[in-house]
């Protein structure tokens, strides 16, 4: 019997056979990516059409058309399927795209301008909106933004995951009434939640315009997408981990904070980012709980407080070259706000893997016995 | 470690329910204390729902219903003011598919049990080795005790179940289908380890595997459900009875393999 060579020999060139393309397959896809867009450019160029109408009229049908023919080349009949359906489907992702970064383009564009250390830190006592943007800046509706939201989720977190917890880990016989509680909740418009709010202990004289008002207005908003991103992330926990704890002799309370409740952490962490990213753009009730203000102000508890929201429509309503440029810039910190809460919940809602430190530590625990 | 004595389990006329369909009837069998006793019978006869009212894991299936009694040392689990909790720490069991818990280190998970029943150990770490030792994958696992549960292979996941079970020192260990998951090599270590473990605990092994039944167990039951009917136990006996001397004409067909 002769001896079987084991060396391990480099990898050949062509150790993918999956990706082996005909040259001329190649070309004509190629031809089928460029030909549609170029005659589209000539003609919309030629006849100075609005592009909007040469891309529906001209490029769409040209490009279905030379797909399909590629498409049919390669794959027979079925290729004329495949090829209008990536067709459509890379037509419509590329019109969400542009919808989302034109967005995202017009208020980075347009509030870039105006954002300084001066916007960010100063307050809007003795502006008008004339005031050139030299002076004055929405450092009071950052702080009265961060003090709302920040009192809108901390009171509204827990009460969201214990609605959570108790449609997912208890058989309680309310369950399908508060679902469906909630997903009514989720619709409120909020000028509503505004409106209550603002009849209830402002009209009626128990407070005066007031921050923590405000906050009262926003819970409603928050909580059913709390509650639901939460129900949602324990709901994927399987039923495994819960059942190993009890078998353990864990009480249900330890088997959730233990077991249930880490492995869901990050959906969990996702419920909170969603919440905040719900409310903290929200104007209409902070207008009619918080109203607006020129001066800083870090009571919750008393007096009107300003928002990024309320600065913004304070300024977008006025008309006036200067003011538009404010607000274009309180949206843009709105946004960076939203970014960095975003990140920094990335950060920290990483799954934990066993890091060296905790290796060595696990070792030298050993070592010592 | 102070190893806990084994208890000796009985079940008297045990019937099940699932809403109003009854799934098991009149089931009586006696576990020695350091015997391991298999439960065999082919799928849905009901032995993974009996073996589950053996430490009233049971009850935690919605629309569960239970009568008879399961006698631990002469007590009854399911006695007035008996806490459930307090049973499943005398109790463990190993489940079908190894179920680490994925946020936990390996030690970590050794020591769940004990955090999770509100429990303090004076030597953690001896506990760790001895545990893992008692379940045969302490050589295996030393040397990364810090490493995610989940880093493991299916085999030694189950074993870290195992041991995460026996930290809790049981008097009796339940495991349902514990190597229905693995691979030959780690089926025969399982196999090995529930023998030695026999010494300190009474055991009793749901499977599917007749080799199975035969390497490991004292005593074995043959569980069947015919047409609608709640299952029961056909013949309960001596594993080589019920394996080369069956009375019962189906025991003899389903362990000779004409069904099932």
């Amino acid at each position: 019997m002769s001896t079987i060579d084991l060396t391990p020999v480099a990898r050949p060139a062509n150790a993918e056979p999956w990706k082996r393309k005909d040259r001329s397959m190649v070309v004509a896809a190629g031809l089928a990516a460029t030909v549609p867009a170029l005659i589209t450019a000539l003609v919309t160029a030629a006849l100075g059409w609005d592009p909007s109408v040469t891309v529906m009229a001209i490029f769409l049908p040209l490009q279905l058309v030379a797909a399909g023919i590629v498409g049919v080349r390669a794959y027979g009949k079925r290729g004329i399927a495949e090829a209008s359906l990536i067709v459509v489907t890379l037509l419509l992702t590329a019109l969400v795209a542009a919808l989302l970064l034109s967005v995202l383009w017009s208020v980075i564009s347009a509030g870039a301008q105006t954002l300084s250390w001066t916007f960010l830190s100063q307050n809007n006592v003795y502006i008008s909106p004339t005031t050139s943007l030299e002076y004055g800046g929405v450092g009071h509706s950052i702080i009265g933004t961060v003090l709302i939201v920040g009192l809108t989720t901390i009171v509204t977190v827990p009460f969201g995951i214990a609605i959570a917890v108790y449609l997912t880990e208890t058989r309680g016989k309310a369950r399908g009434a508060i679902r469906i509680l909630i997903q009514a909740m989720s619709g409120l418009p909020s000028v509503v939640a505004g409106l209550f709010v603002y009849s209830a202990l402002i009209a009626s004289g128990i407070t005066q315009y007031a921050g923590w008002a405000g906050s009262l207005a926003l819970l409603p908003l928050m909580l059913p997408t709390v509650a639901r991103i939460a129900e949602e992330a324990l709901r994927l926990v399987p039923a495994e981990y819960r059942n190993g704890a009890l078998a353990l002799g864990a009480p249900a309370y330890r088997a959730f904070l233990q077991v249930t409740l880490p492995a869901a952490k990050t959906g969990i962490i996702t419920a909170v980012l969603l919440g905040i990213a719900r409310i903290i753009g929200e104007t209409a009730p902070l207008l009619l709980t918080t109203f607006a203000a020129n001066n800083t102000s870090f009571n919750l508890f008393s007096g009107s407080m300003s928002s990024l929201p309320t600065y913004l429509y304070q300024y977008i309503s006025n008309g006036n070259d200067t003011s538009t440029q404010r607000a274009w810039g309180a949206a843009l910190v709105v946004l960076i706000l939203v970014g960095i809460l975003f990140t920094v919940a990335r950060v920290f809602g990483r799954a934990k893997k066993a890091t060296s430190k905790s290796l060595t530590k696990a070792n030298n625990a050993r070592k010592a016995n | 470690m102070a190893i806990a004595t084994a208890s000796a389990l009985h079940s008297e006329n045990v019937n099940v329910w699932f809403g109003e369909r009854h799934v098991l009837k009149d089931v009586s069998l006696t576990f020695p204390s350091n015997q391991v006793t298999a439960l065999i019978g082919p799928s849905g006869c009901g032995k993974s729902t009996f073996l589950r009212t053996l430490n009233r894991m049971h009850e935690l299936i919605p629309g569960a219903g239970f009568g008879g009694r399961v006698l631990l040392d002469g007590d009854d689990i399911y006695g007035d003011g008996v806490d459930p909790v307090d049973v499943r720490i005398k109790i463990g069991m190993v489940f079908q598919k190894p179920n680490p818990f994925p946020t936990m280190t390996i030690r970590d998970n050794v020591l769940s049990g004990l955090k999770l029943s509100g429990r303090k150990t004076s030597d953690a770490d001896d506990l760790v080795e001895t545990s893992l030792r008692r379940a045969s994958i302490w050589t295996e696992v030393k040397d990364r005790l810090g490493d995610p549960a989940l880093s493991l292979s299916g085999g030694q996941q189950q074993r870290l179940c195992i041991a995460r079970s026996l930290a809790m020192d049981p008097e009796v260990l339940l495991m349902d289908e514990p190597c229905s998951a693995l691979d030959p090599g780690s089926t025969r270590r399982i196999e090995e380890t529930i023998v030695e473990l026999s010494e300190s605990m009474t055991i009793v092994i749901v499977t599917h595997n007749m080799q199975q039944a035969q390497r490991v167990a004292d005593q074995t039951a043959f569980f069947l459900a015919t047409d609608g009917n709640p299952g029961h136990v056909v013949e309960f006996g001596a594993t080589e009875d019920i394996f080369e001397r069956p009375r019962d004409s189906r025991t003899n067909d389903y362990v000779n393999g004409h069904f099932g």
